[in-house]
C-alpha cells in the first residue's frame, strides 16, 4: 500500500492550488509541491502507529517463527541448528500425517455444511417475507458471540453420556443410538465437527443474508415474469450473486478447519486416543508441553503456507469465474 | 498487492530470516548455562528488608494454606516480604521459562519435576543450583533421599534424579491410591479392603448389590491414567519403577508392572466396576459422582477430592501392598518444588523461605488446612478428620516400606499422553495390554534417542 492511498480524497485537489506559481512541470504526476510531500509523510505518520504496531505484533513474530523452524530448541538452553529436519519430519510423521486428514473431516464439518446451510438459510430469510426473520437470524447468529471455550463446555454437557442429546434420542425410543459421543472412536471427530457447524453458520448466513440483501429486486421480479421457480430463481440469481460472499466464507471457515485448536482442547485434548488430534493441538503440546520449539514452529509455519494457499485459490476461482 | 510487491515482501522476509537465522535462539541465556552454584552463601537473612517474589499455582482452598505459610515466615523474619502471584498451574507451566528469563520476574518459582520443567530450566542456567544451600541448611540430611532425588539433576542436564539439587519440596504430599466411601461400604456389609484381592472380592459384592464399584471417568486422557499408576505399583519393585523414571540403568517398562496394571484394568472394565459410559465423562465429573456416592472406590491424587467436613468423616483411603507380598510401594512425591530463579537479587532469602516451605511448620499448616503432610510425620492433627487420619496412616506405611515412587509420566515429556491415549484404545477394545506397554516403550526410547543428541 502506498501512502498516497492513506491521505484522504481532499488532499489532491489541495496539492494543485498553487498552479500558477509553480508552473507547468507542477502538472507532472510525479512532482508534488513541498506541502503536498508534507502531507504525504503526515499521513505516513499516522499510519505509523499502526504499522509499527503490526510489525511488532505480525511480522516480527513470524521472521522469528520461520527462524525458529530449522532448529533443535528446548526453549531456554541453546538451539541446535538442525536445518530442515523439523520440516521433512513433518512429513513422515505418522501423527502429524493422521492429524492432517482429521484436518480434512472437519474441513467438511466448518466449511462444507456451514455453507451449505447458510445458503439455505439466506434463500429462506433473505427475501425477507418470513415472519419473525430477525428472530431467527438473531438466533442462528448467536454462536458467533460466544466465545468458543463457552461453546466448547455447552456442547460437553449436550453430549455427555446422561446430557440432553442422549436423553432426547432415549425419550423417542432411539435408546440404541445413544452413545459417549465425544469418547467414542469413531463418532468423536463427527461429534466436534458438529460443534464447529453450529459455530460457522451464524457467520455465512449474515454474509449470505446480506448478499441476497444487495442483488436488486428488478432481477428478481423479471424472473418472476418470466415464470422461474423459486429453485430457478436461486440458482440463477441468488448463487451467482453470492460469488464474492462464498469466496470469503470458504475463506475464513476452510482456514479455521485448518486452525482448529480451541474446541478440540477443551472438548476432547485429541483423544480418544488420536482420533481428534489436529495439527495446532500437536503445534500446542510440542510448544508447551513438550519443549520443542523448533518443530512447533516448522508446524506453524506449513500451516501458514496452506492457510495461505487456501486463501489465494479460493480467491483466484471465484475471480476467475466472475 | 500486486505480484511485484508480494515477491519483495517474500525476499525481504527470507533476508531478515537469514539473518536471524545466523545467530541461534536461546543462545543468550547459554552462558549461565550448567550453572555452579553460588559461593558466600550464608543463612542468615535478618537485617536488610527484602521482598521476595513468588510464583505459585495454589487458589482457593490450597490458597488458604499457602497463605498461611507465607504468614508464618514473614513472621519469623520481619524484614522479608513475600508478595504471591497465583495462577492456575497451566498458565504457569507455559510461561515458566520465559519468566524467568526476566531480571523482574519471580525469585522463587514453582516448577515441575521431570524433563519439561525442572530438566529444562536446570540445564539452561534458569534455575538455580541449591547445593550450596542444601549444605548450608542440611537439606541433604533432612529430606529423605527417595524425595530428595526428585529434586536433582546434573547440571548439564542429562541425568534427572542425581547430581545437584535444584529446587526443594513444599511439606505437603501428593499420593496415588484408593479412596473408599465407607458409609457405603458399611450399608452393603463390606470391609474396608486391605489387599488387591479384598478390592476386587468387594467390586464383585457392589456389583452384585446393583452399585458402581468404581467411579472412573476417562475422558480426559491426563488423568485417565491415576488407576493406571496406581494399579502399576502394587506389581513392581520400587526401584525398577524409580530406575526406569529416571532412566538410569536399563530397564524395561515391561518390568515396571504397566502390562499387569493395565491387564487388571481391563479384567475391571470387562467386569462392568468401573463407571458405565466413563469414556464419555470428564475425570473431574467422576470425582463429583463419587462424592455424591455414585460409586464406592475411586483411584485418585490426594488432595484432588474436596471433602466437605461430613465427608471427611464417612471417607478414607488406602495405600494398597503389593499384589504378592506385604511391601507398600506408591506414586508419591511433593505437591510442589520451589526452585529459585538464576536472575534473582535476593538468593540468600529467597532460600530461607524454601527452607521454611519444607520446615515442620509448613507441614502442620497442611495437617490443618487438611492436606497430607510431607516430610514430618510427627505433626498433630487439630480437627477432628478421620478420612486424612487414613492418608496419613497410608503414608506411613510407605514411608516405613521407603516404597515412595516418583510419579510414571515424568519419565518423558510425553508420557501422561501416551500413556492417556493408550488407555482410552485398550478400555475400547482397541489396544492390547502388551500394546500399550511397547507403545510406553516407544515413547521412551524416542526420548531417549533425543537425550542422547543432546
Amino acid at each position: 500500500m502506498s501512502s498516497r492511498q492513506l491521505l484522504p480524497r481532499r488532499a489532491a485537489p489541495a496539492a494543485a492550488v498553487p498552479e500558477g506559481a509553480v508552473g507547468p512541470a507542477a502538472r507532472g504526476r510525479r512532482r508534488q509541491s513541498p506541502r503536498a510531500r508534507r502531507r504525504r509523510w503526515l499521513g505516513l505518520a499516522f499510519a505509523a502507529p499502526a504499522l509499527i504496531m503490526y510489525g511488532f505484533v505480525v511480522v516480527v513474530p513470524i521472521v522469528q517463527s520461520v527462524s525458529y523452524s530449522f532448529y533443535s530448541w528446548d526453549g531456554v538452553s541453546t538451539a541446535r541448528f538442525v536445518g530442515l529436519s523439523n520440516y521433512t519430519a513433518f512429513f513422515t510423521d505418522p501423527e502429524l500425517g493422521e492429524a492432517l486428514a482429521h484436518v480434512l473431516v472437519l474441513v467438511l464439518f466448518f466449511a462444507g455444511l456451514p455453507i451449505l446451510l447458510g445458503l439455505l438459510s439466506a434463500a429462506l430469510l433473505g427475501r425477507g417475507k418470513l415472519r419473525g426473520a430477525g428472530l431467527y437470524r438473531w438466533l442462528l447468529f448467536l454462536p458467533q458471540v460466544l466465545t468458543s471455550v463457552v461453546v466448547a463446555v455447552i456442547w460437553k454437557r449436550i453430549y455427555g453420556p446422561n446430557g440432553p442429546l442422549n436423553s432426547a434420542l432415549r425419550a423417542v425410543g432411539l435408546g440404541d443410538l445413544a452413545r459417549n459421543w465425544l469418547g467414542d472412536f469413531t463418532w468423536a471427530l463427527p461429534s466436534l465437527g458438529v460443534i464447529g457447524t453450529w459455530t460457522a453458520l451464524g457467520l455465512c448466513m449474515v454474509l449470505f443474508v446480506a448478499g441476497v440483501a444487495a442483488i436488486p429486486n428488478e432481477l428478481y421480479e423479471q424472473a418472476r415474469l418470466d415464470g422461474a421457480s423459486p429453485v430457478k430463481e436461486f440458482l440463477a440469481i441468488t448463487l451467482p450473486a453470492l460469488r464474492g460472499q462464498l469466496a470469503v466464507a470458504l475463506t475464513l471457515t476452510v482456514t479455521g478447519a485448518l486452525r482448529a485448536f480451541d474446541l478440540v482442547w477443551v472438548t476432547t485434548q485429541g483423544g480418544p486416543g488420536t482420533s481428534t488430534t489436529t495439527p495446532a493441538l500437536l503445534l500446542y503440546r510440542k510448544a508447551f508441553l513438550n519443549p520443542d520449539v523448533g518443530m512447533a514452529a516448522a508446524i506453524g509455519i506449513v500451516l501458514a503456507i496452506i492457510c495461505l494457499l487456501v486463501a489465494l485459490i479460493i480467491t483466484r476461482l471465484s475471480e476467475e469465474n466472475a | 498487492m500486486t505480484k511485484r510487491h508480494l515477491m519483495g515482501a517474500a525476499a525481504a522476509l527470507l533476508a531478515t530470516a537469514t539473518v536471524l537465522t545466523a545467530c541461534a535462539p536461546g543462545g543468550s541465556s547459554s552462558s549461565s548455562s550448567s550453572a555452579k552454584s553460588p559461593s558466600g552463601v550464608s543463612t542468615d537473612v535478618a537485617g536488610d528488608d527484602v521482598t521476595l517474589k513468588v510464583l505459585d499455582f495454589w487458589q482457593n482452598e490450597e490458597g488458604k494454606w499457602m497463605d498461611a505459610v507465607v504468614a508464618g515466615f514473614e513472621k519469623q523474619h520481619p524484614n522479608i516480604k513475600i508478595e504471591r502471584t497465583t495462577q492456575d498451574w497451566g498458565q504457569v507451566m507455559n510461561t515458566l521459562n520465559l519468566r524467568l528469563a526476566d531480571p523482574n520476574g519471580p525469585d522463587i518459582a514453582l516448577v515441575n519435576n521431570g524433563w519439561q520443567s525442572m530438566g529444562t530450566l536446570a540445564k539452561g542456567g534458569r534455575i538455580l543450583n541449591l547445593d550450596a544451600y542444601a549444605s548450608a541448611y542440611g537439606w541433604k540430611d533432612e529430606i529423605p533421599s527417595t524425595i530428595l532425588r526428585q529434586e536433582q539433576f546434573t547440571s548439564d542436564g542429562k541425568q534427572m534424579g542425581s547430581g545437584s539439587v535444584y529446587a526443594v519440596p513444599a511439606a505437603r504430599s501428593s499420593l496415588i491410591g484408593l479412596y473408599y466411601n465407607k458409609a457405603a461400604l458399611d450399608k452393603l456389609g463390606i470391609a474396608v479392603p486391605k489387599t488387591l484381592a479384598d478390592l476386587e472380592k468387594a467390586c464383585a459384592a457392589v456389583k452384585a448389590a446393583g452399585q458402581i464399584p468404581i467411579a472412573y471417568g476417562s475422558q480426559d486422557k491426563g488423568s485417565s491414567t491415576a488407576i493406571l499408576f496406581g494399579l502399576q505399583d502394587l506389581y513392581s519393585s520400587a526401584k525398577d519403577i524409580g530406575d526406569f523414571v529416571y532412566s538410569s540403568g536399563s530397564v524395561p517398562i515391561t518390568s515396571t508392572g504397566i502390562t499387569q496394571a493395565a491387564t487388571a484394568l481391563k479384567k475391571w472394565s470387562d467386569a462392568g466396576w468401573l463407571t458405565p459410559n466413563h469414556q464419555g465423562i470428564p475425570f473431574a465429573d467422576s470425582m463429583n459422582n463419587f462424592l455424591a456416592g455414585k460409586g464406592v472406590f475411586q483411584f485418585n491424587y490426594t488432595g484432588s477430592l474436596g471433602f466437605s467436613a461430613a465427608q471427611k468423616q464417612t471417607y478414607g483411603y488406602v495405600q494398597l501392598p503389593q499384589a504378592n507380598g506385604d511391601q507398600v510401594v506408591g506414586t508419591g512425591s511433593t505437591v510442589g518444588n520451589l526452585a529459585i530463579s538464576a536472575k534473582s537479587k535476593h538468593p540468600d532469602a529467597a532460600a530461607a523461605f524454601l527452607d521454611y516451605m519444607a520446615s515442620k511448620a509448613t507441614a502442620q499448616a497442611s495437617v490443618d488446612h487438611g492436606y497430607l503432610p510431607l516430610l514430618h510425620n510427627d505433626v498433630k492433627q487439630s480437627a477432628p478428620d478421620p478420612e486424612l487420619a487414613t492418608e496419613i496412616a497410608a503414608q506411613q506405611k510407605l514411608t516405613d516400606s521407603n516404597g515412595f515412587v516418583p510419579y510414571f509420566d515424568w519419565s518423558t515429556p510425553t508420557m501422561l499422553d501416551t500413556l492417556g491415549g493408550q488407555v482410552q484404545l485398550l478400555l475400547a477394545g482397541k489396544s492390547t495390554p502388551d500394546q500399550l506397554a511397547a507403545a510406553g516403550q516407544k515413547d521412551y526410547d524416542a526420548f531417549q534417542a533425543q537425550r542422547a543428541k543432546g
